[in-house]
């Protein structure tokens, strides 16, 4: 039996609570419509608040030096932060605690950005920010220390995806000695990169970047290579997670189809295909399940190249229109037998290149295929492609003229303005245009030496209407978020309004997801280049190790807490708890006395809250969402400090 | 009388992992609502007694909108057991001569921007149309003593 001793008089001289306000201004994005400093007059009145300040940037350093100073001098020992929302900042206040020697859950977060200053304006904003402010420092003065729940992490990591991004991540964690699971649908490594042939700007060939970064990953016994693989569920939290995976047969799946219908039909493990990627065996013939248990998981599941539309810039209609993929394929091919490049048996002397193919679209300007959104953002890898490919033409087959038409030159990286330089050296000719009045392409009629005509309106030359021949149109398409819905679905990824996944924040977390052990690496997030689609991925390979060595990881404490003075033992909590084994009656000796008393086993317990709302006595509750803190903030809701 | 034209509050029971970062997506997305709503993150709304929700209407609070995970709710048979409380409340509301519309159960997703602007946006007609609560009883004494 356990032995408790409850004395009412020592509860009774608990510390005299006094929170402290701190209001952000966000540079702007707060104070531009909320009256900051009226806020901050108003907090200072509310009941239990000793200190209101405001600062301009809350998360800057100086801006938590603030809050330290005050909790160090002994003004304040409960903080409330008035900022964006808590998904960004509550941990990171949480440690300003911690770094001041307090215990990091005396905190509350006012979320007065996302909820306040993004959504209203003027006189009610401040007045709601007002009553959010008020209702955080009455659940801030009934806060009381709370200690993490702390559990083992799993020392395994799995990556999803085989390309790029996913080889880099699932190297660099192995070579830090964790093992990996690298989990790849196709029967092939390399993903996107595989289809290319020279990379802009270096000129490397794709072939050997990716021979070289998968042998080493091939070499690497900590990795575990599962091609031919789908995570089909998904379960458990940031260390000790499960993964459900399904070994496809080779009839199931398109890409072992592509294997199946290859010349060479067993071709050896490390070998470069092109346009497929680096083989690492052929499927098994039959479909097979299993799980992984894993403690971090990295998702690499990449982008899939813009596809046109039927008509758009001619694409379909036309077969000399193709995208930027498949020249680069068409030229890869090419044996250099003849002095000019030939396509489909025609020399092809004029060359078009029409940059942002579905990116950078405008609503009213653009048209989204059915059922899909514009994509408005800019691709970002497509100039440096298209202009290396001009590059590239010009040099090997001078005789090729080759005509750009961009609406802007985002050449951006290291190495890639000089792309630009050198196809103004080799004579690339740049034609400008508007988005609403993009270049028309048409037939040339039969006579003509080239199919086809493109029409522009020249903005570089002061809107001249000019009229190119062309025997090829090349469209730069952009990247789309690849179909990853069912990851989505069971692992409950937030997706960006664009399609792509979305990390915590694009500057200070900018690879961790809010799910807790997931991580992002390359085009999933966004469009990226390859280099930036691998730093990406050392990055999310560092949080993954940086969360895995230090072998547990702690949770919050939000669990069910019995208050046993309140306990009556009704057991209604028993009853309406919904997990197993995490709440029981047990005889517990209260002052010598026995009793029977509801007891948590903390490691069980969810913290749903069930048993919260049928207990009599409100005897039991969750630890830091407490009924009378709920009480508490509508009362401040309803009592209007503002008016 | 209570003074009708100064708009009733609107309490949003939002949950942690799903309804609260949906409003906070509609706060990304810069979609404007009424000012009178104010949300509270709660781990899952079957943490409140039949108890708080009256005693919020007690309190002057014109309506809850409770905007839950639904059938994605964390925490399995606690939707169930919520589904149920409020059919309690809704009871207990009647009894009391309140509108039953002043309480709402919702499931709100986290990129559910437009679903949360519609659900606060009909609420407020609702509650401009009903009056504080308590008008509803008023509105009985008036119907009964004529």
């Amino acid at each position: 039996m356990r032995e408790v001793q409850i004395d009412s008089a020592q509860q009774a001289q608990a510390e005299e609570k006094r929170v402290g306000v701190y209001i952000c201004h966000c540079g702007g994005n707060i104070s531009d419509h909320v009256d900051v400093e009226a806020l901050c007059a108003r907090a200072g009145q509310a009941p239990g608040v000793a200190v209101a300040r405001t600062h301009m940037f809350m998360c800057s350093d100086p801006g938590q030096e603030m809050i330290i100073k005050d909790l160090q001098e002994g003004k304040v020992n409960r903080v409330v932060v008035a900022s964006c929302a808590p998904s960004l900042h509550e941990s990171t206040f949480r440690g300003t605690l911690q770094r001041a020697g307090f215990n990091p859950y005396l905190y509350e977060h006012a979320n007065i950005r996302e909820q306040v200053s993004w959504v209203h304006h003027g006189r009610p904003a401040t007045e709601k920010a007002t009553a959010l402010v008020a209702a955080a420092a009455a659940k801030a003065a009934r806060l009381e220390p709370l200690e993490p729940i702390r559990m083992d992490v799993i020392r395994h990591a799995t990556v999803i995806g085989a390309g790029v991004a996913g080889l880099q991540a699932a190297l660099d964690l192995a070579s830090r000695g964790i093992p990996v699971a690298l989990i790849e649908k196709s029967p092939f490594l390399g993903g996107h990169v595989a289809k290319l042939d020279n990379i802009a700007p270096s000129n490397e060939k794709a072939s050997e970047l990716l021979t070289r970064l998968t042998r080493q990953v091939l070499d690497q016994p900590a990795i575990t290579v599962h091609t031919c693989t789908r995570v089909v569920g998904f379960a458990g939290c940031v260390g000790n997670f499960t993964l459900r995976i399904k070994v496809d047969g080779e009839q199931g799946q398109d890409e072992g189809k592509k294997l199946h219908s290859m010349p060479t039909k067993t071709p050896r493990r490390g070998v470069f295909l092109p346009q497929y990627g680096v083989v690492t065996g052929s499927c098994p013939e039959n479909p097979a399940e299993d799980s992984i248990e894993t403690g971090a998981v990295i998702l690499a599941t990449g982008f899939k190249p813009y596809q046109p539309m039927f008509g758009e810039y001619g694409y379909g209609r036309h077969p000399q229109v193709v995208t930027l993929p498949e020249a680069i394929q068409a030229l890869a091919g090419e044996n250099g037998s003849h002095p000019v490049w030939h396509w489909h048996g025609r020399p092809i002397r004029n060359l078009a290149i029409i940059h942002c193919v579905g990116s950078r679209q405008i609503p009213g300007v653009h048209e989204a295929a059915e059922g899909a959104a514009l994509n408005e953002y800019c691709s970002r890898t497509c100039c440096s492609a298209s202009l290396g490919f001009a590059n590239q033409v010009r040099e090997n087959y001078p005789v090729t003229r080759v005509f750009e038409f961009y609406r802007d030159i985002r050449t951006y990286g290291r190495g890639q303005e000089e792309l630009y330089q050198r196809a103004s050296k080799n004579r690339v000719l740049f034609f400008r245009f508007e988005a609403q009045e993009p270049p028309r392409i048409e037939s040339n009629g039969t006579g003509s030496e080239s199919p086809l005509q493109i029409t522009v309106k020249d903005t570089l030359t002061f809107g001249e209407e000019v009229q190119v021949a062309a025997d090829l149109v090349v469209l730069a398409v952009g990247m789309k978020p690849n179909g990853i819905d069912d990851l989505v679905e069971m692992m409950k990824l937030p997706v960006g309004s664009d399609g792509f996944l979305l990390e915590v924040h694009p500057k200070l977390r900018p690879v961790e997801l809010p799910n807790s052990g997931l991580l992002l690496a390359g085009t999933c997030q966004a469009p990226m280049d390859i280099g930036e689609a691998t730093n990406a991925a050392s990055a999310a390979a560092v949080k993954a190790s940086g969360l895995l060595a230090r072998g547990f990881v702690e949770l919050d404490p939000f669990v069910a807490e019995v208050n046993l003075e309140q306990c009556t033992g009704t057991g209604a909590c028993v009853v309406a708890c919904p997990r197993d084994g995490a709440l029981q009656l047990a005889e517990v000796a209260v002052n010598g006395k026995p009793f029977k008393k509801a007891q948590v086993s903390p490691a069980f317990c969810l913290g749903c809250g069930a048993c919260v709302a049928v207990c009599p006595t409100n005897a039991i509750n969750i630890k830091g969402w407490t009924l009378k803190q709920y009480e508490a903030m509508v009362d401040a809701i309803v009592a209007d400090l503002a008016a | 009388m209570k003074d009708t034209t100064i708009p009733g509050k609107i309490l949003v029971l939002a949950t942690e992992s799903c309804a609260y970062p949906g409003a906070d997506a509609v706060g990304q997305a810069h979609l404007s609502y009424p000012a009178n709503t104010y949300v509270l993150r709660v781990p899952s709304p079957v943490l409140f007694p039949e108890k708080f929700y009256l005693d919020c209407f007690d309190k002057g609070i014109s309506a809850i909108i409770i905007m839950s995970c639904g059938v994605e709710c964390p925490y399995e048979g606690a939707y169930d057991a919520l589904a149920q409380r409020i059919d309690r409340v809704y009871q207990l509301m009647r009894q009391r001569g309140l509108d039953v519309r002043r309480l709402r159960l919702t499931a709100i997703c986290t990129v559910c921007t437009r679903a949360f602007v519609k659900e606060v946006n009909a609420m407020n007609e609702l509650i401009k149309e009903l009056g504080p609560p308590g008008t509803e009883i008023e509105l009985q004494d008036v119907a009964q003593s004529a």
